[in-house]
C-alpha cells in the first residue's frame, strides 16, 4: 500500500484542469485521465470556487495563466495566501520563459509548456509534484507537535543535526526549557490552561527564533528545546518575555526555568548536550522565579570526576587503595615534647588519578553516605595498628579515628566499635573517637546520647574543628567530651593577626572552664608553636612536628620518644 | 470530414498531434470539432485594424496554444511570430503576417 501511495499509481487522484480554451482542456483531460479524475474550469474565478469547493480531496491543479475574468497568477496569489489551499501544488501551463519564473515564485510547484509536451513527460511531471506535496504534508504533519505547532522531538534532533553538518562553524547554544511544578498548574488551573501556558511560551519562542536559524521542538511535557546560534541577550530576550507571561493567566503564578549551554561543544552527542543544558536547569529546582542557568564546562568535569569516584570506591576498598597515615600529636607542656596519640588520616592512592586528596573525596562521600564504609574500614585499620605497635613497641600510642555524622545514627556503632577492640584486643582507653563540632549543633540530643554511651564505655571523644560551628556556650557545658580540637583555621593567622590570636586564648580560656585540654592542628611554625605553648594549650599537631606518616615510617617517631624516655 | 491524411497534406505535424493524443486518433480528429466556425483569426485581423494591440496579442496567443497543441504547423508558425511581435507591441506592418495566417486558415475550413 505504501508503495502504491509513493509513486502515485493505482490510487486515483483528483486534478483540476484550468484553462479557457477547450481544446487545451480536452487535450490535458484526456491525457490527465488516463490516471485521474479530471474536473474543469475555464478561468480563475471559476477555478477558484471549484478548488474550495474540492479542497479536501484535490491533489493537483493545471493552471492557465492568460484568461478572461481571472488570470492564473491571480489563483495562485489567493491559494498562496490561504493556508488550507496552500498544501494543494500548482502546475502552471505555459509558454513564456518569463512567466515561469514568476509562477515559480507565486509558489506553482512546476511548469508544462505549451505546447504541451509528450503525455508521458506531463503525466511524469504530474506524479512527481503530488508525489512531493502529499511527502511534504505526511512530514509536515509527523513532524509537528500539534498543540504548539514546534517540532515534536525526533524530527527536532533530525533538523538540529542537518545544521550542525550544514553548518559545522557556526556556534550554537543548547536550550531546555520548563515550567516550574508544570503539574500542579494544570491540577489546579485545568488543562486548558496548561495547554494555553504551553502555546503562549511557543509563540515566545518563534518570536526568539525569527530570522535565524534556529530551531525549537517541544520535548515532553513542558519541556521546550531551543537549538540556535549562540547570543548573550537570553536574559533581555527569552527570558524576560518569558517572565511577561506571569500574570497574563488568570490567578495562576507561572515561573520559567531555562538551562543553557552557551556555544555547545558539537564533539558532543547532541542529545547529552540537551542533558547539559538540563542538568543546568535542574540547578535551579526549589528556585521559584523565572530564572536562567548556564551549563559551565568546568562543573560538569568535576561532577563526572566525583561520579567515576564513587563508582571507584567498593574496588579501592576491596584493593586496599585506601592507605591510612598517622600524624602524631604531641603534648607540650612539660620539659620536652611527648608524643602522646596520633590521628589515623586516610589517603586514596588511585591506579589512574594518583594520590587523591581526602579533600577532594570525602565530602563527596559524605553527600551520599559511603563515607560511613570509609570510616569503619579506618577504625579497623587504626585498631589493628594500635595492636601492632603495642606488641612491637610494648607501648599504645593511641589514634583517634572520624566518626561521621551518619555512623552517629547507625544503630550498630556501639556494637561495632566493640567488637573492633575486641578483636585487636584493645580497650575503649587505647582508642579516642574525634567528632565534628557542627554536628553536635545540627543533632545535639541525639549525640549527646551517643556520646555519653560511647564515654560509658570507655572511649575518650574529642570534638573537632572547635570554633567552625555554632556551639553555644550554654550547650557546651552540658557536653561529655574529653577534648576540644581547635579549628585549623584559628591557628593559620595567629602568629599574623592580633584578633585570631584572641579567638585561641578565648577558646583556651573556655576549654579550661569545662576541664577539658586543648588540641591544636595545622601547627606549621616556631612561632605558631611558641604562641600556642605560650597560652596554655596542651597538644599540638601539624608539620611543626611532622606531616602524616605511613605506619613503618611512624616508627621512627615511636623508636625516638621511647630513646628520649629512657636517656 | 477532416481524416489525417488530410491533415497530412496540409503539412500538419500529425506524428507528433497523434503522439500528444496518445495516439488515439479519433480523440485528435474530434479536437477539431471545436474549430468549425472558429472566428478568431477574424477577430486578429479587426483587432490589428483596429491598432488594439492588446486585444490582437490575447487572441494571437490563445491561438498560439491551440495550433501549437494540434500540431497545426503551417498555422502555428506564423501565429508563433505574429504573437512575439505583440507582446513586445511592436509597431510594423502586420499585413503580411496576417495574410499569411488568414490563407492557412482558409486552407484548414477547408479540411474541416
Amino acid at each position: 500500500m505504501q508503495e502504491i501511495f509513493r509513486h502515485g499509481q493505482g490510487l486515483r487522484r483528483k486534478v483540476l484542469v484550468v484553462d479557457d480554451e477547450l481544446i487545451n482542456r480536452q487535450l490535458l483531460g484526456m491525457i490527465v485521465g488516463q490516471e485521474h479524475d479530471v474536473i474543469y474550469a475555464e478561468n480563475g474565478r471559476e477555478a477558484l470556487r471549484q478548488i474550495r469547493k474540492h479542497q479536501e480531496t484535490l491533489s493537483l491543479v493545471l493552471l492557465d495563466l492568460l484568461m478572461p475574468e481571472m488570470d492564473g497568477y491571480e489563483v495562485l496569489r489567493t491559494m498562496q495566501a490561504d493556508a488550507e489551499l496552500r498544501r494543494i501544488p500548482i502546475i502552471v501551463l505555459t509558454s513564456e520563459k518569463d512567466a515561469e519564473v514568476e509562477s515559480l515564485h507565486l509558489g506553482a510547484s512546476d511548469f508544462i509548456p505549451k505546447p504541451y509536451d509528450m503525455p508521458e513527460v506531463i503525466m511524469a511531471r504530474i506524479d512527481r509534484s503530488i508525489e512531493l506535496a502529499e511527502d511534504k504534508m505526511t512530514i509536515r504533519e509527523a513532524e509537528d507537535d500539534p498543540l504548539t505547532g514546534l517540532y515534536n522531538k525526533d524530527f527536532f534532533l533530525h533538523y538540529a543535526r542537518q545544521h550542525d553538518r550544514y553548518e559545522p562553524e557556526t556556534p550554537m547554544d543548547a536550550i531546555v526549557l520548563n515550567v516550574n511544578r508544570f503539574h500542579l498548574i494544570n491540577e489546579l488551573y485545568g488543562r486548558s490552561l496548561g495547554d494555553g501556558l504551553l502555546r503562549t511560551m511557543a509563540e515566545k519562542i518563534h518570536l526568539l527564533l525569527n530570522g535565524t536559524s534556529g530551531l525549537a521542538c517541544r520535548s515532553d511535557s513542558d519541556t521546550f528545546y531551543l537549538y540556535l546560534p549562540h547570543r548573550e541577550d537570553y536574559e533581555s530576550t527569552l527570558m524576560s518575555s518569558l517572565a511577561a507571561i506571569d500574570g497574563t493567566l488568570g490567578h495562576a503564578k507561572i515561573t520559567i526555568r531555562a538551562g543553557v549551554y552557551p556555544n555547545a561543544d558539537k564533539s558532543v552527542d547532541l542529545e547529552q548536550r540537551f542533558d547539559r543544558a538540563n542538568l543546568a536547569c535542574s540547578r535551579l529546582r526549589g528556585n521559584y522565579l523565572t530564572a536562567c542557568a548556564y551549563y559551565d564546562t568546568r562543573l560538569h568535569d568535576q561532577e563526572l570526576y566525583a561520579e567515576r569516584l564513587i563508582g571507584d570506591v567498593d574496588t579501592a576498598l576491596n584493593e586496599k587503595q585506601f592507605k591510612v597515615f598517622y600524624q602524631p600529636k604531641y603534648r607540650i607542656q612539660g620539659d620536652r615534647p611527648v608524643l602522646a596519640s596520633a590521628e589515623a588520616l586516610i589517603r586514596w592512592f588511585h591506579p589512574v588519578h594518583g594520590m587523591i586528596s581526602p579533600g577532594v573525596f570525602i565530602p563527596l562521600f559524605e553527600e551520599n553516605g559511603l563515607i560511613s564504609r570509609l570510616d569503619h574500614y579506618v577504625w579497623q585499620e587504626a585498631a589493628a595498628q594500635i595492636r601492632r605497635w603495642k606488641d612491637q613497641y610494648g607501648l599504645t600510642i593511641p589514634v583517634s579515628v572520624n566518626v561521621s555524622r551518619v555512623d552517629i545514627f547507625d544503630p550498630n556503632l556501639e556494637q561495632e566499635l566493640r567488637e573492633i577492640m575486641l578483636v585487636n584486643r584493645l580497650s575503649p582507653e587505647e582508642y579516642l573517637l574525634e567528632i565534628t563540632e557542627s554536628a553536635y549543633t545540627d543533632h545535639s540530643s541525639q549525640i549527646i546520647d551517643t556520646v555519653a554511651r560511647l564515654r560509658e564505655m570507655g572511649f575518650r571523644v574529642e570534638m573537632d574543628d572547635f570554633g567552625s560551628g555554632y556551639s553555644s556556650l550554654n550547650m557546651l557545658t552540658s557536653l561529655p567530651i574529653d577534648a576540644l580540637k581547635l579549628d585549623m583555621g584559628f591557628i593559620r593567622n595567629i602568629a599574623k593577626t592580633e584578633k585570631d590570636f584572641r579567638m585561641v586564648e578565648l577558646m583556651l580560656d573556655i576549654a579550661r572552664f569545662l576541664s577539658v585540654p586543648v588540641i591544636a592542628e595545622g601547627v606549621e611554625t616556631e612561632e605558631q608553636y611558641q604562641l600556642l605553648k605560650g597560652a596554655g594549650c596542651d597538644i599540638i599537631q601539624g608539620y611543626y612536628f611532622s606531616k602524616p606518616l605511613p605506619p613503618e615510617e611512624f616508627n621512627r617517631l615511636i623508636e625516638k620518644e621511647l630513646s628520649e624516655r629512657n636517656s | 470530414m477532416i481524416t489525417l491524411d488530410s491533415l497530412k497534406a496540409y503539412g500538419a505535424n500529425v506524428e507528433e498531434g497523434l503522439h500528444r493524443c496518445m495516439n488515439m486518433e479519433a480523440f485528435y480528429l474530434k479536437l477539431f470539432d471545436s474549430l468549425k466556425g472558429d472566428t478568431r483569426v477574424d477577430d486578429l485581423q479587426a483587432a490589428l485594424a483596429e491598432k488594439n494591440l492588446d486585444k490582437a496579442f490575447e487572441i494571437a496567443h490563445a491561438l498560439k496554444g491551440i495550433y501549437g497543441n494540434l500540431s497545426l504547423t503551417p498555422l502555428y508558425e506564423p501565429v508563433q511570430e505574429i504573437t512575439e511581435l505583440l507582446r513586445a507591441r511592436t509597431d510594423t506592418d502586420y499585413g503580411p503576417l496576417m495574410a499569411q495566417i488568414l490563407e492557412q486558415k482558409q486552407k484548414l475550413d477547408a479540411l474541416l
